[in-house]
């Protein structure tokens, strides 16, 4: 699949705090990747290098070909950027915020962004500063889906909404990308939202990215087995067992491995007799997993 | 593109650029208005005595007036786009970053040239009516540098505005407010006739400053 984004070799720092070297990673083309990570791990940073808002040390990302620290301006109309917290200008009104930004973008669709905000039920000449987060935040993504943009870079998009305007922002979201088939590179704190919303993940840890692929192969392969057991000691070593914590004897272990691997694994660690419990999980179960609880 | 830039620029300074346009009426009056009146009250003589003999400027109050307007505007615009990274917003356009910034600048430097220019034309009006034509050219070489001065404090504005290091916006007040004392250092009338030329020099290489800001920015420099 043609891909999009390229990040070659991304090593970055902040004074002598490493964030991550050597990180590559793709956005394929059409696809929406969900970027999942615990506080800074690295995602704002990624999403600023991607960008041009900050250099790193090495390596470099490539845009549609360009390199992102220098887009083009034609490079820059296939972009629609959302930035944290839906950062727009407050003095305008939303009738004003949209005739302004339809001057930069040729494709310019209103239609897209008027529709959106039939739903918010507001007066044209309502001013930015005087709207919800939440009504802000419909404001942002229908400036970006009038855009018609090819590639939506989305930074942490439910920052500050409550559940109905979270609902509302993934749905109009997910709708428009999967019908005009747009790539939507997105982070987000609240994984539950980036499950209804993504066809892959990419999920990072401090310094590296543990993974990348679709939302689907990694729910129908990665599981939680319980167990009982004295401690941990034995199989903590294991490289395919994820973050195995025991508390009172309960134990449980995550892992991409099927149910009898993961008992003949145990079994070499001298672990026999058990009987284990296969769990499925949600994205959000599984980032844990992945991620470990602390 | 570049109407919709300035359109945004305006929208965000409209009460601000408004003000000091009746600021600078207000002001003018006043001066035109107290000179008028010392014209009646001590007689034409008097005041040729004290502006020939004791070198005193009949305009002096407008001496602060272009570094607060240039103060305004440069806050008015700079600090919305501080305020959330909101710049990010406007160097994502589908235009030059440089050309995006130079737009800005010339919102803003547009915005003090009209009231400038309309105010140094109202003196240089009211001069030639009640004076002789050496006195007129004293006054605006006496009032040039304070204009280029206003001109300036939007420029540092701008850089100090747009530095992304809290360090770096210390280290580059300490250099406005230096720059900007030396087009105030005399208040003698016309002193600073033949240094115009090197004061123009200074104002034009201030100029190009806020692009360096946005280049750290974009660098991503922080602190």
């Amino acid at each position: 699949m043609q891909a999009i984004v390229q990040c070659k070799n991304l090593t970055h720092y902040y004074g002598k705090r490493c964030i991550y070297e050597n990180l590559n990673f793709e956005i394929p083309k059409g696809r929406i990747l969900g970027l999942l990570g615990k506080n800074g791990t690295g995602k704002t940073t990624t999403i600023n290098i991607l960008n041009g808002y900050l250099k790193p040390r090495s390596g470099e990302c490539l845009m549609f070909g360009e390199n992102s620290a220098k887009l083009s301006p034609e490079t820059k109309q296939k972009v629609g950027l959302l930035i944290e917290g839906h950062v727009q200008y407050p003095f305008m009104n939303i009738a004003e915020i949209e005739k302004y930004y339809s001057a930069f973008y040729p494709k310019w669709k209103k239609e897209a962004y008027w529709d959106l905000m039939k739903l918010l039920k507001v007066d044209p000449k309502q001013k930015l500063s005087q709207m919800s987060c939440g009504q802000k935040s419909q404001v942002a993504l229908g400036l970006i889906l009038a855009q018609d943009a090819e590639l939506l870079i989305l930074d942490d998009f439910s920052m500050g909404l409550d559940p109905g305007y979270r609902v509302l922002f993934v749905d109009f979201l997910s709708e428009y990308a999967r019908a005009e088939e747009k790539t939507v590179f997105v982070t987000s704190h609240i994984i539950q939202d980036m499950e209804r919303l993504i066809d892959d993940c990419m999920i990072m840890d401090y310094g590296r990215i543990i993974l990348q692929m679709p939302v689907k192969d990694l729910l129908e392969n990665f599981r939680r087995y319980r167990f009982k057991s004295k401690g941990i000691s034995a199989f903590d070593h294991l490289k395919d067992l994820y973050h195995p914590v025991s508390i009172k004897g309960q134990t449980e272990v995550y892992s991409m491995l099927s149910k009898s691997e993961v008992a003949k694994l145990l079994s070499q660690s001298g672990i026999n007799d058990i009987e284990i419990k296969e769990e499925k999980l949600t994205l959000e179960e599984a980032f844990i997993g992945l991620t470990g609880k602390y | 593109m570049e109407k919709a830039l300035l359109y945004k620029e305006w929208k965000k300074t409209r009460i601000f650029s408004i003000s000091i346009a009746l600021v600078a009426i207000v002001l003018s009056a006043y001066i035109m208005l107290k000179a008028g009146r010392s014209f009646r009250i001590a007689g034409m003589e008097h005041l040729w005595d004290v502006i020939v003999n004791r070198k005193q400027f009949i305009f002096k109050e407008l001496k602060y007036f272009p570094i607060a307007a240039g103060l305004c505007i440069g806050f008015a615009q700079y600090f919305p786009e501080i305020v959330q990274k909101r710049i990010k917003l406007s160097l994502h356009l589908p235009l030059n970053e440089n050309k995006v910034v130079m737009l800005m600048h010339t919102y803003g430097m547009g915005v003090l040239l009209c009231v400038f220019f309309i105010q140094m034309l109202a003196f240089t009006i009211f001069s030639s009516i009640y004076f002789p034509f050496e006195f007129m050219l004293n006054s605006l070489q006496t009032i040039a540098p304070w204009y280029l001065a206003g001109f300036v404090t939007y420029m540092f504005v701008a850089m100090i505005c747009l530095e992304p290091v809290w360090n770096r916006r210390g280290i580059n007040s300490l250099l406005a407010i230096g720059t900007i004392y030396l087009f105030l250092l005399s208040g003698t009338p016309a002193a600073y006739e033949h240094t115009m030329c090197l004061f123009l020099i200074v104002s034009l290489w201030i100029f190009p400053f806020g692009l360096l800001s946005i280049k750290r920015f974009k660098e991503g420099k922080q602190g």
